[in-house]
């Protein structure tokens, strides 16, 4: 699978991972570029409906960025994102589909050199993983 | 209080008619919620206020149309003055009620949550076939099957005293619904056969029902409605709890066995679009479901309205879509949605036009998920819902590498 290019859609926080996002950017930080960022107000407003129709539409791979615990602009959506995804987690382990091509991480605004690393960890271990089982499913 | 009311003439739904109308009568209740057999026959409830109509009443009826909790979401959401509703509740009805109340769709004020043993339910197709079966094996009206009739207590008519006849015998023979294949899906891998919250609590699971019935109130709304009563005080007889530890073992395996089988063929991403794949996009299980609560479904908004033009671009990503579209999208996050606070009741399976084992799967995943924060739906009042809150300290590895 050298030659397949994984294609993630992220959801970032427009308070922290979408500013740190712009930083690793301004900085001319080198990262691959297989995520399309889509800039939502916080971390708690990604509904797994999105999370899902990405996946079933054959996305192989969703990144969600939040602020850091405590660092939230709304004081506490991350927390509540928090507990969201452990229950996503559990639903995608409880019918058998990859939790692990769903990540949710902490950034902030500061840690433009975090983004770029996160985002080229997560491509490597999505190609390591090959295309989502979605990807031709036109049935679903 | 608790403890053991007398059964009065060998009736156990008799003598609840009669506990029903003295409330009634009384003035402690205006109305309650009840399952009654209409004239047509239908196996449905009734918001019964006057004590003079109680013989229409089935109060141990064993058919379910609809989870209860889905009429008290209609009918208690707004304020109300000056009337006080009971409602007899099977465990999983109690359950829904207690989470839409945390979910802020249903105010207790005016209600008193009358909890009621559950040995298992029929669907409400059809219950009226096993009533009275149409090929003449009808009990004999006269003597009953199993049970004894007794005159003054019977209505006089024939189809609410053999309905009468068939639910005392359902209690009566309660052994035999451990492992009655014909009970309704849920019922048979339900665990909860006596309610958890409860204002009153009325049970005869391991108890002879001819002779007695087990009362308890948990509050004073409850109390106030026992009061008068002659009870024999007293803590659970060890034999009701025993029979319900055993019974809550034997429905446990029932559901280990079932999700055993629904793993084999519904884990993964070919096999689950292969479980949900006669689904019409009907949503029936989501408007029957009594705890699914938003008035419009996401799913039914604009937001799911696309354009003939978005439908082609999406189309032209894989080259082709199953129309009608997104059907496995749909259950996925139903499950996101509600999972937390899922009782099981089986209902949305009852509604599938197509069949699909909705009740194992959700058994499953609602566990599981439950399991995750140490909840369990419908459990207690104080409980707050997992979603709606959270802990600093927790889930540290989440968001982490």
């Amino acid at each position: 699978m050298a030659d397949f290019e994984p294609r993630i859609v992220g959801f970032l926080c427009n308070w922290c991972t979408y500013a740190g996002a712009d930083l690793a950017g301004t900085s001319r930080m080198q990262y691959p570029p297989n995520m399309r960022p889509i800039r939502v107000m916080c971390s708690s407003s990604v509904d797994s409906v999105y999370i899902l129709r990405a996946l079933l539409e054959g996305a192989d791979g969703v990144f969600i960025g939040g602020c850091h615990p405590g660092d939230c602009h709304y004081v506490s959506g991350n927390y509540k994102a928090r507990r969201r995804m452990v229950l996503f987690n559990s639903i995608m382990r409880s019918v058998g589909l990859d939790q692990d091509r769903v990540w949710l991480r902490w950034i902030s605004a500061a840690e433009g050199r975090k983004f770029a690393n996160t985002v080229t960890e997560m491509t490597t271990a999505i190609q390591e993983k090959g295309p989502s089982e979605f990807r031709d499913k036109w049935d679903v | 209080m608790k403890g053991l009311l007398k059964t009065r003439d060998k009736n156990p739904e008799a003598t609840l008619r009669e506990l029903f109308a003295g409330w009634l009568k009384d003035g402690k209740l205006s109305a309650i919620l009840v399952p009654a057999m209409s004239g047509s026959g239908a196996a449905t409830m009734a918001l019964i206020s006057d004590p003079d109509k109680i013989q229409d009443t089935a109060p141990l009826m064993p058919a379910m149309a609809v989870n209860a909790a889905s009429v008290i979401h209609d009918i208690a959401k707004l304020p109300a003055e000056g009337v006080k509703v009971g409602l007899l509740l099977r465990p999983c009805e109690m359950r829904a009620v207690v989470e839409l109340v945390k979910l802020r769709q249903v105010l207790l004020d005016n209600l008193v949550l009358i909890g009621i043993d559950c040995p298992g339910t029929y669907k409400s197709a059809g219950f009226r076939d096993r009533v009275e079966p149409s090929d003449g094996t009808c009990e004999d009206a006269e003597q009953g099957v199993k049970g004894s009739r007794v005159q003054g207590l019977q209505d006089s008519n024939p189809r609410t005293s053999s309905l009468s006849d068939f639910d005392n015998n359902h209690v009566r023979n309660q052994q035999e619904q451990y492992d009655n294949p014909d009970l309704r899906t849920a019922c048979q891998l339900c665990e909860y056969a006596k309610p958890m919250v409860f204002d009153v609590a009325i049970g005869f699971l391991g108890l002879n029902p001819d002779e007695e019935l087990w009362v308890e109130s948990a509050n004073d709304k409850g109390a106030a409605l026992l009061e008068g009563l002659e009870v024999a005080e007293g803590d659970e007889p060890d034999k009701r709890v025993k029979y319900l530890e055993e019974l809550a073992a034997k429905r446990k395996a029932n559901a280990a066995v079932s999700i055993e089988e629904l793993n084999k063929e519904m884990m993964g991403p070919d096999n689950l679009v292969r479980y949900f794949a006669d689904c019409l996009n009907c949503h029936n299980c989501m408007n029957v479901c009594p705890v699914c609560y938003c008035r419009e479904c996401f799913f039914d908004s604009d937001s799911f309205m696309r354009s003939l033009g978005e439908h082609v671009m999406i189309s032209k990503r894989k080259g082709m879509t199953r129309m009608p579209s997104e059907t496995l999208l749909f259950h996925l996050t139903r499950m996101n949605h509600m999972m937390m606070s899922c009782v099981g009741c089986g209902i949305c399976e009852d509604s599938c036009p197509v069949s699909i084992g909705l009740t194992p799967l959700f058994k499953k995943v609602s566990r599981d998920a439950q399991a995750e924060f140490d909840y369990v739906s419908g459990r207690s009042l104080d409980e707050e819902l997992p979603l709606t809150t959270f802990r600093e300290d927790e889930f540290k590895t989440i968001g982490e590498e």
